[in-house]
């Protein structure tokens, strides 16, 4: 065996230098998620002690039945999930659905006044949300949307940046398939559904996955709309259950637990989306 | 019939199509972007207040004059400039860091890249609920700063003192957010061709030296993208302020725009001078674009 040369030996340091720095960093990171797992299976006691016991000294998986059952017994966490649960995945449905509708007219459609209609969807990206909440609001108030799914749903169901996905897909699909297609007596709406709305599969999940996750994460707007218990949302339980007196600690963090493992679930079997999903907006961006 | 003509008749179908395929668009956001849009510059113009009877009067800039002149607003203003700061620098910094570090590793990238970005998975609100019951004075975060400076049983005041929410708030963002951005940063990174880096190590440029001279100045799309992405989620952060405070914390020194927005507009119920506060922050982030686009602009001249 020889003795590593000099610049070898440097080389060693650094690898070692960065493996140390980068573990230390994902440990730390990893640290609250511990801490949520952790604490909700013990006594509110337990996880305010000094020092802090990672392994739970008493387990009390009874925490999971306060979360669900509430501090008041009414059960209305598991009916806030599943509002949770119809919201989001009707939200991503819908986004695919839509803003592929639209991104293939705007892709394959030569017609006047395209260009505008591109940049005019395009400019309400420049919108924050939060400047048009409030019209929204009132909007929803007057349509006599409040405390429904409807109202919850519909200010969501496509957006711009679904449609800007999904036409950069389509611009790349081949016209000539589309073209046998209407030689062959295809009607459009056909073409769109047996033929493009097939073929946009990875654009359109990963489409799905980010509108999900966004609605999943919403507590602005269902904070605005939804005032009755039972039309809440999982992040508007959350804040709810966490501000009430006589909150358990350890229920709170079982309320969070479940409130994330819907969304690990995903993102441990559809990781190549989530983050596709970063990698497709920077390649939409420049 | 003449092959023109059945052209021209083609043509005129398929433009038909086209607008029947994007009429769904064009409603949809006409009616959830443009109208509330206009909606809030036109509303900021009135006195209009929730709930009540009487017509909204048209009281010209007398909103914008209340606004502008109150210390609440500039107070929010502060805020989230305090927090965008706060955020922007450590985010920005540390995800351009660990994605050099990721990029230069041979093997368990993945895994890496996967703890990282975990806590982006979790919704705003649980992110922000974990730290709240970690930053209480028994919690694990005093005990872990005293067992770093060595300072047993002192109390850090995370969620009591102004100067301290806003860092706990900020330390919450800087967590969640790590992760996705140095994933932006790594699939940068990798659009950089090998040849060039190559090319570097052969004129014997050292690592640091090719980080600064090479991958920095190329990797300069990616880090406009971020630079603004960060802004402008830190411009509508909202659900950790607002959980904080409903968990007790002081509301002044967090109190940023959208949660003073939020809370003038359903606590106060004057939505009239929330819907001002909500066209400035439209116009600064018009402006914020504005930047983005023209230094993008300037970049692709260069390629």
């Amino acid at each position: 065996m020889r003795r590593p040369t000099r610049i070898e030996a440097v080389n060693i340091g650094a690898s070692v230098i960065r493996a140390t720095v980068l573990a230390l960093a994902c440990a730390l990171v990893l640290v609250p998620l511990v801490f949520m797992l952790g604490a909700s299976l013990m006594p509110a006691m337990d996880i305010m002690k000094m020092p802090y016991r990672w392994i739970p000294e008493t387990w009390k998986p009874a925490n999971f039945l306060r979360a669900l059952a509430g501090n008041d017994g009414a059960w209305m966490y598991l009916r806030n999930i599943l509002n949770s649960v119809i919201v989001s995945s009707s939200i991503a449905v819908s986004t695919v659905l839509l803003s592929s509708l639209v991104g293939y007219g705007l892709a394959k459609f030569h017609f006047r006044g395209r260009n505008i209609v591109f940049m005019a969807i395009m400019a309400t990206m420049m919108i924050p949300f939060e400047t048009v909440m409030i019209p929204l609001y009132l909007i929803i108030v007057k349509a006599g949307m409040q405390n429904t799914y409807a109202g919850l749903i519909v200010p969501f169901l496509m957006n711009a940046f679904g449609v800007f996905i999904m036409r950069q897909y389509l611009i790349t699909f081949p016209s000539e398939m589309l073209d046998a297609a209407r030689i062959d007596g295809c009607s459009e709406p056909r073409i769109f559904r047996d033929i493009v709305f097939r073929n946009s599969g990875p654009a359109a999940a990963t489409l799905a996955v980010l509108a999900f996750r966004q609605q999943w994460d919403n507590l602005l707007w269902p904070l605005l709309v939804s005032q009755k218990e039972e039309m809440k949302t999982i992040p508007a339980y959350i804040v709810k259950f966490a501000a009430e007196k006589h909150a358990d600690e350890g229920a709170m963090m079982a309320v969070a637990v479940i409130a994330s493992l819907p969304v690990f679930v995903l993102f441990f079997s559809l990781s190549k989306y989530f983050l596709g999903g970063s990698a497709v907006y920077q390649a939409g961006k420049e | 019939m003449k092959p023109r003509e059945s052209v021209g008749r083609l043509e005129r179908s398929r433009s038909k199509w086209g607008w029947a395929f994007v009429a769904p668009g064009l409603v949809f956001f006409s009616v959830f972007s443009f109208y509330p849009m206009i909606n809030a510059i036109w509303t900021s113009f009135f006195n209009k207040r929730l709930l009540s009877l009487k017509a909204p009067a048209f009281i010209g800039l007398q909103n914008y004059v209340r606004v502008l002149g109150s210390e609440d607003f500039w107070n929010s203003v502060r805020a989230t400039g305090t927090f965008t700061i706060g955020v922007f620098v450590p985010l920005f910094m540390l995800s351009l860091l660990f994605a050099a570090l990721v990029t230069s590793m041979k093997r368990g990238r993945r895994l890496v890249q996967t703890a990282l970005y975990s806590p982006a998975v979790l919704s705003s609100v649980v992110a922000a609920l974990i730290w709240l019951l970690m930053l209480d004075p028994r919690g694990l975060a005093n005990q872990f700063v005293n067992w770093v400076a060595m300072t047993p049983g002192i109390d850090h005041r995370w969620l009591s003192d102004g100067r301290m929410v806003q860092i706990s708030t900020m330390i919450v963002y800087v967590w969640k957010y790590l992760g996705y951005f140095t994933i932006l940063f790594v699939t940068g990174i990798g659009k950089i061709p090998d040849s060039v880096i190559e090319a570097a190590m052969i004129d014997g440029a050292g690592p640091i030296r090719r980080f600064f001279s090479i991958t920095l100045p190329l990797l300069r799309p990616t880090t406009v993208l971020v630079s603004v992405m960060i802004i402008i989620q830190c411009m509508k952060t909202f659900s950790t302020q607002y959980l904080f405070t409903q968990g007790g914390a002081p509301l002044a020194p967090v109190n940023v725009i959208t949660l003073n927005i939020y809370n003038t507009a359903m606590r106060d119920l004057n939505i009239g001078k929330a819907s001002v506060m909500s066209t400035l922050l439209f116009l600064f982030m018009l402006g914020l674009t504005w930047v983005q686009l023209r230094i993008s602009r300037k970049n692709e001249a260069e390629l």
